[in-house]
């Protein structure tokens, strides 16, 4: 008899979202039923006819199998089925994997769905393929599936299981059963449920629990499908858990464990507090909202918080994350000398209103829309990746909020001068139809934070979108037709159209043409031919008719696997209505920008997040999904609020962020925080981005850098194009642009960058330039202490030490000043106190 | 098996706040050279000469002389080192230098797009024309790690390109991408970012080393920071090629005998040769040598006649001198271009992209030298015996080097993929 309890944290594994998600996610993750388990139910499965002595035996089998299911009685007989047992059979031991036969061109020829998306044509590969060379239906064991799974052939992928495995039995009984394929009508699986035994999420380090996993199926009845489940830890430095489901929590912090069985996934969190017992009045203090959630997790995991950081770090800190931009020795004084309690405040909103914002917010956003030429016959060439620049800009400037950027933009029609927001699609369309390119990708991964990309190929690894799901929302963008035309041929456009429309159109304007030149020719010329005049007449009438019920079509996708047509569909697979002769895009938008819709206001909250504490709160930054949770709900959930109640207000949340204790801790680890990385017990050090960095090396040496095509003294990150030719931004990993995906812009720290910051020309000469930053340093300043604070306010934008300024002028006292002074300045241009934001 | 149990090695080596297994890059560094030390083929090192545009097999190694005229075109076979192997009249060098090498005339795909086809040859697997696969220097460098003072892939005197940049590291990141040598034909030939950029007496070389060394405290006061981590690693790594001189050393084309380098000739093919020898001496695992030009639809005669006699120089010379040094006990050489060219001569004396039939050389490592492998027809439009696909080329390469072709990366999506999909070792190689 199966017994499962239901605890409230089962349901804040289903729902990991939290509420305001419930809305998005309901149809993908219904509630578990809190109702305890029947015995399961398995008389579901039709037998099929078998001779006596199959049956017999068939029976004597399942016998065996059904008890090592736990199951005590069975008197009910059946064959395996072919989507329930057998394919996860096959995803469970891995045959179906991305890396063996589940890759799309197979392995050595056998070839099967990728985790069994297909059943259909598995069932094909596997019983009919080779007119039935991998089935023994004689003698099962020595069916070639089999043979290669335990070991009896030789097999690549080795022993998969054991001859007198329950997998082993299972497929034998399959195949003495009659080998039934995929049956459209078997009871749909609904969900999976995680329980532990004992029942608990917080573990100490050492301690183990035992993972049972439990599908529903719509007929109400309940499987423990254990040993069919993948099991894997988001973390397994915190948690670790075998194949079996026996989850051995290692040391502090807190992870998910996700269990997949069949197109079903299901996460459940366990908690690892630390050994320690810090004292409560660390985690008093709050400045805002944002605090409460981070500092009760701190608390509840018994993580110690870092001390505040102090000013000259956070005007540097702050300076650098919201503009781009390196403080100035002067700003530094200022801020310094500043004796206000909320000086910190002020700071942050003359920040947010400076002009440079303008510039580095449109930076950022350029990223993440694609701004850049086509790598190929592209059609607006720099002008047009201008224009979309300046558009963004106007955006950024007028502080519009992104619920209304990202509308305009995903509506934007017409030509790229007249509305080079167009310039979006130019970019994530390309020459392809809108329905086979990259758009839908970009768009899911930009504004819904979503990667649906692989589902274009087969169904989500790690979430519940499927092909079909791909393809419903793919239906969104088949109205969009660009008009591609050569630079030297004027701007190209988009219709809200068909290519097929288009060419109908284009050809009704031929024969109306055509038509008038036969209507009316000129004088001397022959008369028309009645019938070629026919002709053309009835061509028109023809195309005429033709256009309009394309026009009157209903919008549909083809998947191209199944060749079914699909109507546009959200991802969370709500119903929504699309009036005939409208832009779908506009029905996507109306659904996307809806305030109840958490992947949009979610993914622009964690890419903010991130941008500001260094790492989301969802990561990979674009890849939310219900098996991918926050690292902190409750912090999720007040910055969704807060940004839906600003109504889409990205400063807002800026300013939230920046006013937060957590964004002012400082950088500096203590015994127990050391090891925390998701939930901000401490300032995270990171790299600045290449064109901050570039920026910050020309305004310390007072050395503006020149990009050919645009005036000296233009800042790296107010540069529209980031195909500029830059080897300084190229070796940082500035982001091409290429994709949605925020992995393009790269974070690395790499010995080529070491090696040009400590050796390069470029630098040294920015560094030695008799109109920089140091020549004037050491003409105004021939007091050795002073030039040093100098040195050390134009780059590090802080004093030095009392030790830091006594080591150095011992250097002074020995050698040649200018020399001296140059080796400091570029030692210090070198310290990763200079090229980290921290 | 469920993907999210591979760790994510791209995602592992980014934001430390990332590293989805806490491991602190220390270990991952420890990793890699342990990665390094677990290089076990026969080759320590590969050199790559790529011959970026396609040689016309009809005019080099595969000369059809009882073809047509418009076919077998303008030059005559010579006899060579090798009893029964003739090649063509611009290669004198080469033709004393066949005993040391084995040439493959049978290299083939169907792709005839420069820049797809450079993507494919230089992977081993097809892709577009953008790179979606690592090309095989990348590969190595992640496999071998950074075990030296030097990098692991060194391009000369850059990356392949024709618009855009080819034979990247794709997936792997910015981390395994080409260190590009330039030119070292140049009269001030100086490498970007080891030569010193200015001369400093020791003094000041003293100076900046304890200033480098004190001034920067940031990596002590935060623990467990990957970034910071290789920033601190590798601003002492930096530090040493730039101060030491050992690295510049490696690059240092004038420390090299006048006599020896007229010998590989004073062009940039043929110093780009000799550099790539230093560099495998010293110890750098993956040296492509690129020479571009080869993409001769329109009066192709004049482009050989300036183009080959630099190829038949430098590569003669880098075959002989690596030979006389020993050299080619431990480094595979490989020369080969993305495809061959048409057979028959167009309109405006040229031949265009042909990708059915190409010639490419193999040396050292193993290699049996002193014959031929695969034939094309009468025309030299087909291959009528072995073919070799640019997946086996990549296959020989890298199992060359000790590395498992089949082996599983991780791309940043997830991804499990095999670093080929598909090929075997030329086999005719060895025996």
């Amino acid at each position: 008899m199966l017994r499962l309890t239901d605890r409230s944290h089962a349901a804040a594994m289903i729902h990991p979202f939290g509420e305001r998600q419930e809305k998005t996610y309901q149809k993908l993750n219904p509630s578990p039923s809190p109702l305890p388990l029947r015995k399961e139910k398995r008389g579901r499965r039709r037998i099929p006819s078998l001779p006596p002595l199959a049956l017999f035996t068939f029976s004597l089998a399942l016998c065996i199998c059904l008890s090592l299911w736990g199951v005590t009685s069975a008197a009910e007989t059946q064959v395996p089925s072919f989507q329930d047992d057998i394919v996860p059979v096959l995803t469970r031991f891995g045959c179906n994997s991305g890396g063996c036969h589940g890759k799309l061109s197979g392995q050595n020829g056998f070839r099967l769905s990728l985790r069994g998306f297909a059943p259909q044509q598995d069932f094909e590969s596997i019983a009919l393929e080779g007119r039935g060379r991998r089935i023994s239906p004689a003698v099962p064991l020595r069916s070639l599936l089999l043979q290669k799974a335990i070991g009896t052939a030789s097999h690549r992928g080795g022993v998969r299981f054991d001859a007198d495995s329950p997998a082993s039995r299972l497929l034998v009984d399959w195949i003495r059963g009659g080998m039934p394929g995929p049956v459209a009508n078997e009871p749909a699986l609904m969900r999976l449920t995680i329980t532990s035994i004992p029942d608990r999420s917080v573990l100490k380090p050492g301690e183990s629990v035992s993972l049972k996993v439990t599908a529903s199926y719509d007929d109400d009845t309940q499987r423990d499908v254990t040993w069919l489940t993948n099991f894997a830890t988001g973390d397994s430095t915190v948690l670790q858990v075998t194949e079996a489901g026996l989850a051995t929590a290692v040391r502090a912090g807190e992870t998910v464990i996700r269990a997949s069985f069949r197109e079903e996934i299901a996460v459940a969190t366990f908690t690892v507090p630390f050994d320690s017992q810090p004292d409560p009045a660390l985690y008093v203090a709050r400045h805002n909202a944002i605090d409460g959630p981070v500092f009760d997790k701190l608390q509840a995991l018994r993580i110690e918080p870092s001390a505040d950081c102090d000013d000259a770090t956070f005007l540097r800190r702050a300076s650098l994350d919201a503009i781009g931009v390196l403080p100035t020795a002067d700003e530094v004084r200022a801020f310094l000398a500043d004796d206000r309690q909320d000086k910190r405040m002020h700071l942050i909103n003359s920040l947010l209103d400076r002009p440079e914002f303008v510039d580095y917010w449109t930076h950022w956003l350029a990223d993440l829309l694609q701004n850049r030429k086509e790598r190929d016959h592209d059609v607006r060439g720099t002008k047009g990746v201008r224009g979309f620049h300046v558009w963004l800009r106007r955006q950024v400037a007028a502080g519009r909020s992104w619920k209304e950027i990202a509308s305009t933009l995903l509506s934007a029609t017409g030509s790229t001068t007249e509305n080079p927001a167009v310039g979006y699609f130019i970019v994530t369309v390309g020459e392809q139809e809108a329905e086979k390119s990259e758009v839908a990708d970009s768009v899911a991964q930009a504004f819904l934070g979503t990667r649906i990309g692989c589902a274009r190929c087969h169904n989500h690894p790690l979430e519940k979108y499927t092909q079909d799901d791909y393809y419903h929302f793919v239906g969104f963008f088949s109205r969009v037709a660009l008009q591609r035309k050569k630079p030297e041929e004027g701007p190209t456009e988009l219709l809200v159209a068909t290519r097929h429309l288009l060419n109908l159109r284009k050809e009704l304007d031929n024969q109306m043409a055509k038509l008038s030149e036969l209507e009316h020719p000129a004088s001397d010329a022959t008369p028309p031919d009645t019938s070629q005049l026919e002709n053309v007449r009835k061509r028109i009438e023809d195309l005429k008719r033709q256009i309009e019920s394309v026009e009157n079509s209903p919008v549909e996708v083809r998947q191209p696997r199944t060749g079914e047509v699909l109507p546009p569909r959200p991802l969370d697979r709500s119903d929504v209505a699309l009036a005939s002769g409208t832009d779908p895009r506009e029905t996507l938008i109306d659904w996307m920008i809806d305030p109840s819709n958490e992947h949009f206001s979610g993914a622009m909250v964690n890419r903010l997040w991130k941008h500001f504490l260094g790492v989301g709160l969802v990561e990979p930054v674009d890849d939310l999904r219900a098996t991918n949770p926050p690292s902190n709900l409750e912090l999720w959930k007040v910055l969704n609020d807060a940004f839906v109640a600003s109504d889409f207000d990205m400063k807002h949340v800026m300013r939230l962020i920046m006013n937060s204790r957590t964004y002012q801790l400082a950088i500096d680890t203590n015994d127990s925080n050391a090891l925390d990385h998701r939930f901000y017990s401490h300032f995270q050090p990171r790299r600045l981005p290449a064109e901050v960095l570039l920026d910050a090396i020309c305004c310390a040496t007072g050395q503006p850098e020149s990009f050919a095509g645009y005036p000296k003294g233009l800042r790296a990150v107010q540069v529209p194009d980031p195909f500029t030719d830059s080897y300084f931004l190229t070796m940082f990993g500035r982001a091409p642009r290429t994709t949605a995906c925020t992995c393009e812009r790269e974070n690395d720290v790499t010995l080529p960058q070491l090696l040009h910051l400590q050796n390069s020309d470029e630098l040294t000469a920015k560094v030695k330039s008799p109109d920089g930053r140091l020549a004037a340093l050491l003409k105004r300043y021939p007091n050795d202490d002073r030039l040093i604070e100098e040195i050390y306010l134009a780059t590090l934008s802080r004093f030095p030490s009392t030790s830091e300024r006594d080591a150095v002028r011992a250097m002074f006292d020995d050698g040649d000043r200018d020399q001296t002074a140059a080796d400091l300045f570029w030692a210090l241009l070198n310290t990763s106190e200079f090229t980290f934001n921290h | 098996m469920f993907d999210l149990r591979f760790p994510n090695r791209r995602d592992f080596l980014r934001v430390g706040g990332l590293a989805p297994l806490g491991l602190g890059l220390p270990t991952l560094l420890a990793a890699e050279s342990q990665a390094g030390q677990n290089l076990s083929g026969p080759a320590k090192s590969v050199i790559l000469v790529f011959l970026g545009g396609g040689l016309s097999h009809h005019d080099s190694f595969d000369l059809k002389p009882d073809a047509i005229e418009e076919i077998r075109g303008k030059y005559r076979p010579i006899d060579t080192n090798v009893a029964g192997v003739r090649i063509g009249e611009l290669l004198p060098m080469m033709s004393q230098t066949m005993d040391k090498v084995c040439l493959v005339r049978s290299g083939a795909h169907n792709n005839d797009h420069h820049e797809t086809a450079t993507n494919w040859v230089m992977s081993g697997r097809f892709g577009s024309a953008f790179g979606d696969w690592p090309a095989m220097g990348a590969i190595v460098a992640h496999e071998s790690g950074f075990p030296g003072t030097l990098p692991p892939y060194v391009a000369i005197p850059r990356n392949p390109s024709f618009t855009w940049e080819l034979g990247k590291s794709a997936f792997l990141g910015g981390r395994y991408e080409s260190f590009k040598a330039g030119d070292p034909n140049d009269v001030n030939y100086r490498v970007r970012d080891v030569a010193r950029a200015e001369p400093l007496p020791e003094v000041r070389v003293q100076r900046r080393r304890t200033l480098l060394q004190s001034v920067d405290g940031l990596a002590r006061r935060v623990e467990n920071n990957d970034q910071l981590a290789a920033y601190s690693q590798f601003q002492q790594r930096a530090a040493e090629m730039v101060l030491s001189g050992e690295a510049r050393d490696a690059f240092a084309i004038e420390a090299e005998a006048d006599q020896l380098r007229d010998r590989y000739g004073r062009t940039t093919f043929g110093q780009s040769c000799l550099l790539a020898r230093r560099l495998v001496e010293r110890g750098v695992t993956f040296v492509t040598v690129n020479f571009a030009g080869w993409d001769h639809h329109a009066k192709i005669w004049p482009g050989l006649e300036s183009k080959l006699p630099d190829f038949d120089r430098g590569f003669s010379a880098l075959v002989t001198d690596m030979h006389q040094r020993g050299l080619l006990d431990q480094t595979l050489v490989v020369a080969m271009g993305e495809f061959g060219r048409t057979p028959k001569i167009n309109k405006d004396v040229g031949r265009d992209h042909w990708a059915p039939a190409a010639s490419m050389l193999f040396t050292g490592a193993g290699v049996k030298t002193g014959k031929v492998i695969g034939a094309t027809d009468r025309d030299g439009a087909e291959v009528i015996d072995s073919p070799v696909r640019p997946a086996d080329v990549a296959f020989t390469i890298l199992s060359s080097l000790g590395i498992d072709p089949r082996k599983q990366l991780v791309t940043p999506d997830g991804r499990p993929v095999e670093i080929l999909d598909e090929g075997e070792r030329i086999e005719e190689l060895y025996v």
